[in-house]
């Protein structure tokens, strides 16, 4: 166990009322609460673990010891692990009813433990949960956790807010700068070596085009006045969290803000993606990228027509290939020429390949610009390989901790699996090779977004046919001329070299066979597929496939003295002169290292550390949690050694990123601190537990009513209010809020409507965005339908969002005309049809709330029996309490008006010609067109009801 | 203004009570006219609409409840349109929803005389219109429809509907077809056999 772990653990546990805990990112959380719960003991009782997301599940309970408690287990069943004493994962939904319908005995519950304390509010039902757990059982513990401090701080007091809905009053601050941590973190720290790895001229000028666009935009933003001045800064801008600060802000008053400054808020998101993938991504994809941004957003973007961002495009385009005119230019010449773009320095270490393509004149050349990262990857590699080839060769047996370094594995973490694949691809095949096959790639795609009929865009084009040009215009506007750089010529050599090389690739299968081929034509194509499958998994098959495929070779000639290179930061010259050195190398010699060499993506979420015991890790995109992680499994195993390699591109916004994300943890702990030394908790928050579990909650009016009512105020339990919700409803934070207004919250599965507030109302409820989503499913007509079947007064719910604006769209949005798409003409519909339908519009949860309590004033309580059978029928199919049951055939009339040619207005006139279905059936098609007034309609029908059935054979 | 007055059916009447509301301007969609009316808005021959605006509602807190009392049961469709024009909405909200709810009233909200009068413009429009817009998208094929009206009886499922196609060969004969002949098919049970020959035999109405 990490030695501040037990600090961690033993000051939470100091408070039987339990804690909440915030510790930074990557600090080891799951292990922290692993070796929480193994002091569990079953005689205390059963531990219940809520919120945590599946990897977390995973990272907890390495050994899946524990079970997870979900609503396919039967009542009885969850019973008896609820007894058991055991420890187990559980959903809140099902907790909260099986509370509710009192199926879950408090007293066997000895404490839960809450997962990612930020996402909670007070509305949440976890908030609900601790909240009737720990009012009729007040030995319950909670145990609050979460390692994003950050998002602690967001809104106001938050820390507060959720200590508060919790019931808790101990707030535990872990920072990484904390003294424990700090002092057993950096006791044996781990041997890193800071590579900085300059980025291309190409890649700087994006960068800093796509930081100019960003400001431009934010000075954009400013001037709507709409937005806090403060937090709109470049370096906010860079992290997803930027979002949540404009769209909190913005949110309130969206519906007023014009269409610019909405477009504003969406080009800032593309930009920052833009900033990442620079780094991320290879010259090719990236140029891929841009492409289809541009053809997705193009007409309606801002940042798209300022300045700065026609050379984004530009770099973008020369970093992958160059585009000359002239017949007069000859390949020598191309190449000179080409060379003037670069600086000299860098020259060399760029993987340059001259293809030209000829056509009509023109020329396009491959540039392919490989990402300076590969390079230094590589070089690394090399370096660990020769180190241990030198050692082996001197018989040194180096021994420390027991460990021979020789064969230790090298993990290589990255953002994401697509560049875990593309790096694979590199050690195994080669840069070039990667590159090419990129290309070749954006080519075809090329073909294919050219085939897509868009209008901005040039017309269909088969690769047979590329001279041929349609009558488009390339130019829609000045600006966007500018910015869709790609002139027809270019445009036509593109495609050109796309028919070439899938001429190749017809021509490469057809000599698949052939024996100097195979392996070209294996690791382009069965051996990419292949590594498809095979990439990401690390089982041993993986590796031992991986060995299958590569022959190690040794290459003794290398005699760089890697310590004196590779310690700190590398001059630029002297690496660049290495690489030179090197360039021909770029062959098989690391194969030998392949065995250990594993890839992670960090955004699988796993821990994959201490499962493979690295000796040597490659951090290839930096990431502050990962370095945690790498710092406590460094601690867990002191006697290891451990190198680690950071990559930065120098001077770029991956390490602005890296360092801020330091800055804004640090800050938001800071911000923790100061709130923890002004929180106002009250002493004992078990007298407020008092006032809730009643239903004499002073705030409810008719609460205050029935006091007065009842002589003295004597509470009477069978007079609680009460209101039946749909299981379903859980999901929501709606019944927690009306069980906070003292209500009493009966869960049962209804066939019809989601709340009953008595036998007369029945309410369906609908968010938002529920609302225009179920009104184009149909189900909202439906679900109408059976409420005003059985119900007297069914009620629509309309929920609007408090931190959202209350209303449906501004009057600049409604148009002119009576559109069927707008939610008016929807409303409009659904209340013609459905007259006796009710609409209640309500601000907020809270105001919902509050009209639920007006409306029961006056009503007799819901009967839970009844409403759970209402709608399902009974065995004879007669549904109970059907209005129009007694008076009608209820399924021939649904039949009825379910066929073509019957309408809202004809069909009471056919019930009134014909007595029943099989009548009708036989009707000639005269009468029908005097019962449906008209003879299309009777034909539509007459057909239907006479069409052969199409026989299956 | 618009038009003369005078009992035509495809404009709205308008009670001379909202002269001078705003909100007429942006009624332009459909015809209007004044009338002696009860109502303020006469949307059809079974639809009426009061208006009232929030901000009105403070300041004359019975004023709805008298007007809806007005209205008698003289209509189907019996709108309150409010006009949220005030920034504390929830309160008089609330009285204006119980109001509403408990007097057989629909309440729609608009935020802006444009999307008020748009309201009041489509109800009018759309008097008529069957409700598929908001039914959601069927498929028009033959087998589709044929699914979508046979899964009208309870518990008949997709199967069954190819069951009895092949086996009748067209929906007039399903419907007419004898109990014997329908527990003939593979399937249907004993249960759903009546209740398929009860939706085709019994009558629509029944005898009261």
């Amino acid at each position: 166990m990490v030695q501040f772990h037990e600090h961690i653990i033993s000051d939470l546990l100091e408070d039987p009322s339990g804690g909440l805990v915030v510790i930074s990112a990557g600090l080891g959380l799951p292990k922290l609460i692993s070796s929480l719960l193994s002091l569990h003991d079953p005689s205390q009782g059963s531990v219940l673990i809520l919120n945590a997301s599946p990897s977390q599940k995973n990272s907890i309970d390495i050994n899946s010891q524990f079970a997870s408690i979900t609503s396919d287990l039967p009542a009885h069943n969850r019973l008896s692990l609820y007894t058991s004493g055991g420890i187990f994962f559980i959903t809140a939904r099902i907790l909260i009813v099986d509370l509710l319908t009192q199926r879950l005995p408090t007293t066997s519950v000895a404490g839960i433990i809450l997962i990612n304390a930020h996402s909670l509010s007070d509305t949440s039902t976890e908030a609900f949960i601790v909240r009737i757990l720990r009012s009729s059982n007040r030995s319950v513990y909670v145990r609050a956790f979460s390692d994003r401090p950050h998002a602690m701080v967001s809104g106001f007091a938050k820390a507060e807010r959720t200590l508060k809905c919790l019931f808790l009053r101990k707030l535990h601050l872990w920072p990484r700068f904390q003294v424990y941590v700090s002092q057993h973190l950096e006791r044996d720290p781990p041997e890193v070596i800071d590579i900085r790895v300059p980025m291309s001229p190409y890649m700087i000028g994006i960068q800093k085009a796509v930081i100019e666009v960003m400001d431009a935009c934010l000075k954009e933003m400013r001037k709507t006045n709409k937005v806090d001045v403060e937090d709109l800064t470049v370096e906010n801008g860079l992290f997803k969290s930027f979002d949540e600060i404009v769209r909190r802000q913005l949110d309130p008053i969206w519906h007023t803000l014009g269409k610019r400054t909405k477009q504003l808020v969406s080009d800032l998101k593309t930009l920052r993606k833009l900033l990442d993938y620079l780094a991320r991504y290879d010259a090719v994809t990236y140029l891929k990228y841009l492409d289809s941004l541009r053809a997705s957003e193009s007409f309606r973007s801002v940042w798209i027509f300022a300045e700065s961002s026609y050379k984004i495009f530009e770099y973008a385009k020369k970093r992958v290939y160059h585009f000359g005119s002239g017949k007069s230019i000859g390949l020598s010449k191309t190449v000179e020429f080409f060379y003037l773009y670069r600086h000299p320095k860098m020259r060399t270490s760029y993987e340059l390949a001259f293809q030209p393509f000829y056509q009509d004149g023109v020329l396009l050349e491959e540039i392919l610009e490989e990402p300076p990262k590969w390079k230094v990857l590589r070089d690394i590699l090399v370096e660990i390989q020769e180190e241990r080839q030198k050692q082996a060769m001197t018989g040194e047996e180096v021994i420390v901790g027991g460990e021979g370094d020789l064969n230790g594995i090298i993990l290589v973490a990255c953002k994401d699996e697509h560049s875990c694949m593309q790096l694979q691809d590199c050690i195994t095949k080669g840069q070039h090779e990667v590159m090419r096959a990129e290309w070749e790639k954006y080519l075809l795609s090329k073909v294919e977004l050219q085939a897509l009929p868009k209008a901005n865009k040039k017309k269909p084009k088969a690769p047979k046919g590329f001279g041929v040009l349609d009558g488009v215009t390339p130019s829609i506007s000045g600006q966007k001329a500018d910015v869709s750089s790609i002139s027809r010529p270019e445009n036509d050599a593109l495609l050109a070299a796309a028919y070439e090389i899938s001429k190749q690739a017809k021509r490469g299968t057809d000599v698949k066979d052939g024996g100097a081929n195979e392996e070209h034509g294996k690791g382009s194509k069965n051996g990419r597929n292949k590594k498809k499958t095979l990439i990401g998994k690390t089982d041993p098959e993986s590796e031992t496939s991986l060995q299958s495929e590569t022959n190690p070779s040794k290459n003794e000639e290398k005699t760089i003295d890697h310590n004196q290179s590779m310690v700190g930061h590398i001059p630029e010259s002297e690496y660049f002169d290495r690489s030179v050195l090197r360039k021909h190398d770029q062959g098989p010699e690391i194969t030998s290292l392949l065995p250990s060499l594993h890839f992670h993506a960090l955004e699988s979420d796993q821990s994959l550390l201490d499962i493979l015991q690295p000796s040597v890790i490659i951090v290839y995109h930096p990431d502050i949690a990962f370095v945690r992680e790498i710092e406590i499994y460094k601690s867990e195993n002191p006697s290891k050694q451990l190198k680690v390699y950071f990559l930065f591109y120098e001077d770029s916004t991956e390490v602005q990123k890296f360092e801020a994300s330091v800055r804004r943890e640090n800050g938001a702990f800071e911000s923790l601190i100061r709130q923890k030394s002004l929180m106002m908790l009250p002493v004992s928050q078990d007298e407020q537990l008092l006032g809730i579990s009643s239903s004499l909650e002073p705030q409810s009016v008719i609460a205050q009513n029935l006091i007065t009512r009842k002589a003295g105020g004597k509470k009477e339990s069978e007079k609680e209010m009460q209101i039946i919700v749909d299981m379903r409803e859980f999901m929501s934070s709606l019944p927690n809020v009306l069980h906070q207004k003292g209500l009493r919250i009966i869960p049962v599965t209804l066939e019809v409507g989601d709340y009953i507030l008595s036998p007369l109302i029945c309410v369906e409820r609908k968010s938002i965005q529920d609302l225009f989503g179920s009104f184009a499913s149909g189900r909202l007509y439906h679900q109408v339908e059976m409420m005003s079947r059985y119900y007297q007064i069914p009620v629509l719910l309309i929920e609007f969002s408090q931190d959202k604006s209350f209303s449906f769209q501004s009057a600049s949005e409604i148009g002119d005309d009576v559109t069927p798409n707008s939610i008016i003409s929807k409303l409009s519909l659904l209340v013609l049809h459905f007259p006796r339908l009710r609409i209640v519009w309500s601000r907020s949860l809270h105001a919902t709330a509050e009209i639920f309590t007006i409306l029961k004033a006056n009503q007799d309580e819901p009967h839970e029996a009844k409403a759970i059978r209402i709608g399902v029928p009974s065995e004879d199919g007669i549904i109970e309490n059907d209005v129009r049951a007694e008076n009608f055939n209820t399924s021939a009339v649904e039949f009825l008006r379910r066929l073509p040619g019957v309408t809202d207005s004809n069909y009471r006139s056919i019930m009134d010609g014909c007595k029943n279905l099989a009548e009708l059936a036989l009707l000639p098609i005269e009468k029908l067109a005097e019962l449906m007034g008209g003879q299309k309609a009777a034909t539509t029908l007459r057909d239907f009801l006479d069409a052969k059935y199409p026989t299956l054979l | 203004s618009v038009s003369s007055a005078g009992g035509n059916r495809n404009s709205i009447l308008v009670s001379h009570r909202q002269k001078g509301n705003p909100l007429l301007k942006h009624i332009r969609n459909v015809r209007w006219a004044f009338a002696d009316i009860v109502c303020d808005y006469l949307l059809g021959q079974n639809s009426c609409a009061l208006y009232l605006s929030l901000r009105y509602h403070l300041l004359h807190p019975d004023y709805l409840y008298f007007r809806i009392r007005e209205l008698q049961k003289n209509f189907k469709l019996r709108v309150v349109l409010c006009h949220v024009d005030v920034e504390d909405v929830v309160k008089p909200l609330h009285e204006v929803t119980k109001t509403a709810l408990l007097h057989d009233c629909t309440l729609l909200c608009g935020w802006s005389l444009e999307e008020c009068g748009r309201y009041l413009e489509t109800i009018k429009v759309y008097e008529n219109k069957p409700a598929d817009l908001i039914q959601g998208q069927m498929d028009m094929d033959y087998l589709s429809r044929l699914n979508h009206a046979l899964t009208a009886v309870r518990h008949v499922n997709k199967t069954d509907v190819v069951t009895l196609g092949s086996t009748f060969g067209s929906l007039s004969h399903i419907m007419d077809a004898s109990m014997e002949d329908l527990a003939r098919c593979p399937g249907i049970g004993e249960r759903k056999v009546k209740r398929l020959y009860d939706t085709f035999h019994e009558p629509f109405k029944r005898a009261v």
